[in-house]
């Protein structure tokens, strides 16, 4: 993603989606067009809306989209998107069914297109480009590339890294299924020139966060990282908030974390704010 | 789903019944075998008494399956492939999570279960006749959206195999598609993030990991949390009154920290929302306030006698030495 990267919104005519739709433009994001269907023809604040993303694609040459499309109907706009050729698609709709999300992600993968989300807030990158909802204030462009799988946890740890600024910003969302996890996003910090050091905002759950520290510990990642974990006190088999942040058969629990992290030598912050401390250590 | 169970009823009171049974106290938790919560006994209406002493109302009275061996088995979503996986482990019974015993068998979307995976699971178990079972528990996941469906113990007898105890969790999400299972188990379904704890430390917050990383702070200074409870995305005053005094309202809950970072949500809204339960719940605030209409909020707190603070380590400490 770069700010050259042209952007449809689907969804664009509901609450959120017009809203977002002229925040990331006025943000510096090329939004060229919008898809509702039956909306065709109209357009919003300046932004032309189309009834289908081929439609969007063929008079705009859209590469990117951006999912608002309530849980119910996010599949299929998913479905359309990749069909469409688009080779980015961030899902932010939450709510979406499990087993919808495991088959788009599949579809998408075997046909190219990378899939940020569902129940994500999108990626910024500071000052040039923002593809989703986080808050532009809380960013500043500079060095420390921040993956999340929470959105306001991330939104404060970037004002408190406010003085090293970030260069990509990626919420990777709080689904149990998403379509790019927590390692991808690491080793694409890892080549990228313009990040010094990684941030890793985990919680309870999964195995990413037990993945980003074996590439670590296998040297596959150069650059420092530094991580937080939340859900040390939640209970287990119990759902925190995000559909993801539950312990099923004891996979993912806040100590198979840590001690991952351990044996990675990633230091691992007790909450959140001690973070920029961790950095510059 | 073909899956065969023991015959039994469910009564809250006592029974007519003949013979050894097994009384399960029905709750929607799990390790009852472990808390003493189900017995094996030939005295079926004094089981029943005794956990009615402890507290609870329901039970299910099966008949005894007289076994010789049992083992776990269930089928979830991996969510690494976002394929379906059969989880197995020759030792059934409680907590197979601690059990190094276990097995995966992924099972793909693509082309459903064959008989090939039911001969590798029934070899590893060591029993035979699973082919029910396995079509059952995977069907429950694809076609039922069931985040979890377990059985265990499966018992192994002469006769064959027979779930004694399950437990199916199904996906909110997707509960618009299941209309007839909700009506069936005559529940409502309430969207809502709400999760009680054993502390006495109230813990409202925007976002899930804000919410957790509050709850773990509060641990970590040595309090105990009550709760997690995620105001969610843009609260509005009526939203967050309604959280606190769902929060306030708890007897356990001494004092209550509120860690709110706002961006779509508004300060102002949050405050007022604040002031508006505790005319209700007389209980210490501790609230961490910042973002959009920071200032306007954090003037209607202290109007209203509420402290608030700019950042979340402070209030969680004061709301500990409190």
């Amino acid at each position: 993603m770069n700010s050259s990267t042209r952007v449809i919104v689907q969804g664009i005519t509901g609450k959120e989606g017009s809203f977002h739709a002229q925040r990331m433009k006025s943000y510096g994001t090329k939004v060229v067009a919008g898809v509702t269907p039956g909306k065709g023809g109209t357009s919003l604040a300046g932004i032309p809306v189309y009834d289908t993303v081929q439609d969007a694609v063929k008079e705009h040459e859209a590469e990117a989209s951006v999912i608002f499309v309530p849980a119910k109907f996010a599949a299929d706009a998913v479905y359309e998107a990749v069909d469409a050729g688009l080779k980015l698609v961030v899902v932010i709709t939450e709510h979406i069914p499990v087993m919808d999300t495991a088959r788009f992600v599949k579809y998408a993968e075997s046909r190219g297109t990378m899939i940020v989300g569902p129940n994500c807030p999108g990626l910024i990158a500071p000052e040039r480009s923002l593809l989703g909802i986080l808050p532009p204030r809380a960013f500043t462009r500079g060095k420390i590339g921040i993956v999340s799988r929470s959105g306001t946890l991330t939104y404060e740890v970037a004002e408190m890294v406010r003085n090293l600024g970030q260069s990509t910003v990626v919420g990777i969302g709080g689904d149990p299924i998403i379509g790019t996890g927590m390692p991808k996003v690491v080793k694409l910090f890892d080549e990228d020139p313009e990040t010094e050091k990684i941030v890793v905002i985990g919680e309870i759950g999964g195995d990413m966060e037990e993945r980003v520290a074996k590439m670590k510990e296998e040297g596959q990642i150069k650059k420092k990282i530094v991580a937080y974990i939340a859900g040390m006190t939640a209970p287990r088999e119990k759902r925190m908030g995000h559909a993801g942040a539950v312990v099923y058969m004891g996979i993912g629990t806040f100590n198979s974390k840590m001690e991952a992290f351990k044996r990675a030598g990633i230091p691992v912050a007790k909450s959140p704010y001690e973070i920029p401390k961790l950095l510059e250590d | 789903m073909g899956i065969p169970v023991p015959k039994g009823v469910v009564t809250q009171g006592p029974v007519q019944w003949n013979g050894k049974a097994v009384v399960k106290s029905q709750l929607l938790e799990g390790a009852r075998g472990k808390r003493g919560l189900v017995k094996v006994t030939e005295d079926v209406n004094g089981a029943i008494r005794d956990l009615k002493g402890q507290g609870v109302e329901t039970f299910l009275v099966e008949e005894f399956i007289p076994h010789k061996g049992e083992v776990y088995i269930s089928a979830m979503l991996d969510r690494r492939s976002g394929e379906p996986i059969i989880v197995a482990s020759p030792e059934g019974g409680i907590d197979v999570e601690e059990s190094k015993n276990v097995r995966i068998f992924q099972i793909p979307l693509e082309r459903g279960v064959r008989s090939f995976d039911v001969t590798n699971i029934e070899k590893y178990l060591n029993v035979k006749g699973l082919e029910a079972v396995v079509k059952g528990l995977y069907r429950l996941v694809v076609e039922y959206e069931a985040e979890l469906a377990e059985i265990n113990p499966l018992a192994v007898t002469d006769q064959g195999v027979i779930a004694l105890d399950s437990k199916v969790i199904l996906e909110d999400n997707a509960l618009f598609r299941h209309q007839e299972i909700v009506s069936k188990l005559s529940r409502q379904y309430v969207a809502d993030s709400y999760v009680e704890l054993d502390g006495d430390v109230g813990i409202i917050g925007n976002g899930a990991g804000l919410t957790m990383a509050t709850m773990d702070m509060v641990k970590l200074e040595g309090g105990e949390p009550a709760d997690f409870y995620d105001v969610g995305g843009g609260a509005n005053r009526e939203r967050v009154r309604e959280c606190v005094l769902k929060v306030g309202q708890n007897s356990k809950v001494k004092k209550i920290v509120v860690n709110i970072f706002g961006g779509i949500t508004r300060c102002d809204e949050v405050a007022a929302g604040i002031v508006d339960a505790m005319k209700v719940v007389k209980k210490p605030m501790f609230v961490r306030l910042v973002g959009t209409n920071e200032e306007e909020g954090h003037k209607i707190l202290r109007e209203n006698g509420i402290k608030a603070y700019a950042d979340a380590l402070s209030a969680v400490r004061d709301a500990i030495r409190s």
